[in-house]
């Protein structure tokens, strides 16, 4: 009696308590939710908005805003501003201190250097861009500079008549029809999404990543690594002063010029169709 | 019959005629390209490998670049969609600052190269009246580059309106350069010719 009293009392209650329990639950729920949907929706607009550019709706500009194929334009220019900091206060010095303290041939002899050490990677995208000659003259290169060319450290193989070429992953793809996508500024650099996919593929390119541990080559490839970048540095110290100087905007300039050479680049690649056997052979 | 065939003749070699002088007048332009370049080169060669000081060279270089360079179409084409929507008065001072400007990008280069030397390749037709002279610049201790010398026809008299260097067009990357800034300040084009005058200002500034 008393539980059915009780029950029947206590039921309803019980019922109500529940449903009411639900009720705030789910409101709770849905407030909680609807605050979820707004934080993200707010923090997405304002990721967006440090991340994309808004497309302009004036047809003139909508024309640049196209043609700059760089819709990441905020996000970019952030790490644009960050690595010029960077470059100011550690890579531009070092590149002085370097050019300062190393005579110009020793710089050469140190380039060609660096410059071998890379061959590898470029004979492997020259193949597989399916340019026979080029793959050639650099597999030819490689081993005479290694050889006769101690190393690399004396570009025997140019005087041979085999000079350097580049080439890399992002070449690789544009000579497949890939097309560049939207322009990216990375820590190395001007890129984009499709050169910035070439980079990571010619990291595994490189055999000296393949360097087994333990035969101190590890380290002297991040030694390899670090050099290479002081002395590309080192090579437009005046190029990039004298755009730091005469640019309005050094972020447009550098990434104008950028695109340009790179299609221009990709096209003189696409357009090499030399014969196999090399001229004297004629 | 007779009459017909020779009138026939006539016609046929009119037309040859016609058709060579369609195919020449093209290769004579590129020929008259080629050349321009070659002794506008050979002049501005001449200059940079003279042993006189630099401001001398500035100053006998000024003429020659003003003569052979259409610096107003260049200038015009910088400030791209923005000419239309600048004001006459404003066109002018444009134009007047982006002169100084380009002769001062141009003379500055002068002290940088000694002992140069260039070669003329192929000419390639890029336009209307416009063609693309191949050279190939050679400096001492450093790896050759190699230009392009963009040069038109169009007002009469061969003139540079464009070089590229390494793929790049430098009137398109500065073109690209300012039209940005314009874009960051507003769409003011007055916000550009300020900031060209504290360039010039800032150029001028340690020479006096």
């Amino acid at each position: 009696m008393i539980s059915g009293r009780n029950g029947s009392r206590l039921r309803p209650r019980a019922q109500a308590k529940k449903s009411q329990t639900r009720e705030g639950s789910s409101a709770q729920r849905r407030f909680r939710l609807g605050t979820f949907c707004l934080a993200a929706t707010l923090l997405s607009t304002a990721g967006c908005s440090a991340i994309k550019a808004p497309v302009p709706k004036d047809p003139d500009a909508l024309a640049e805003y196209k043609a700059a194929n760089d819709p990441y334009e905020p996000l970019n220019r952030k790490m644009f501003n960050m690595t010029m900091k960077f470059d100011k206060w550690a890579l531009r010095p070092m590149a002085k201190a370097y050019v300062w303290a190393v005579p110009r041939p020793v710089r050469n002899s140190l380039g060609n250097l660096v410059r071998t050490m890379n061959e590898p990677s470029v004979f492997f995208n020259d193949v597989g861009a399916g340019k026979p000659r080029r793959a050639g003259d650099m597999f030819v290169r490689w081993c005479v500079n290694m050889t006769v060319g101690l190393g690399g450290l004396i570009d025997v193989a140019k005087m041979a008549g085999f000079p350097h070429h580049d080439n890399d992953a992002g070449m690789t793809l544009a000579n497949w029809g890939i097309p560049a996508g939207p322009y990216l500024f990375l820590p190395m650099g001007p890129s984009s999404i499709r050169d910035g996919i070439g980079y990571a593929i010619d990291q595994g390119l490189s055999p000296w990543d393949y360097v087994p541990r333990g035969y101190g080559l590890v380290s002297f490839n991040w030694a390899y690594n670090l050099f290479g970048v002081v002395h590309a540095r080192s090579e437009h110290l005046d190029e990039l002063d004298a755009l730091e100087r005469d640019a309005l905007d050094p972020y447009a300039t550098i990434r104008s010029a950028y695109q340009q050479q790179r299609r221009a680049q990709a096209e003189a690649i696409k357009n090499d169709n030399r014969a196999t056997v090399p001229d004297w052979y004629h | 019959m007779k009459f017909l065939s020779s009138r026939r003749v006539v016609l046929g070699a009119f037309a040859l005629l016609c058709a060579g002088g369609l195919f020449s007048a093209p290769a004579r332009a590129a020929e008259n390209a080629k050349q321009f370049i070659q002794v506008f080169g050979n002049q501005l060669v001449a200059i940079v490998n003279s042993p006189i000081p630099l401001a001398e060279k500035k100053e006998k270089v000024l003429p020659l670049v003003q003569k052979n360079v259409d610096i107003d179409g260049i200038g015009r084409y910088c400030l791209g969609r923005y000419w239309k929507t600048a004001s006459p008065d404003q066109q002018q001072r444009y134009l007047g600052l982006f002169h100084q400007v380009l002769v001062n990008a141009i003379t500055d280069k002068l002290g940088e190269y000694r002992g140069v030397n260039f070669t003329l390749g192929n000419v390639t037709s890029t336009g209307a009246d416009e063609y693309a002279v191949d050279s190939t610049l050679v400096r001492p201790q450093q790896p050759a580059a190699a230009m392009q010398w963009i040069v038109s026809e169009a007002s009469g008299s061969p003139k540079v309106v464009d070089v590229i260097g390494e793929g790049a067009s430098l009137r398109l990357t500065q073109r690209n350069d300012y039209s940005s800034y314009i874009a960051r300040n507003g769409g003011n084009v007055g916000a550009l010719l300020d900031a060209l005058q504290r360039q010039l200002s800032h150029h001028n500034a340690p020479a006096n």
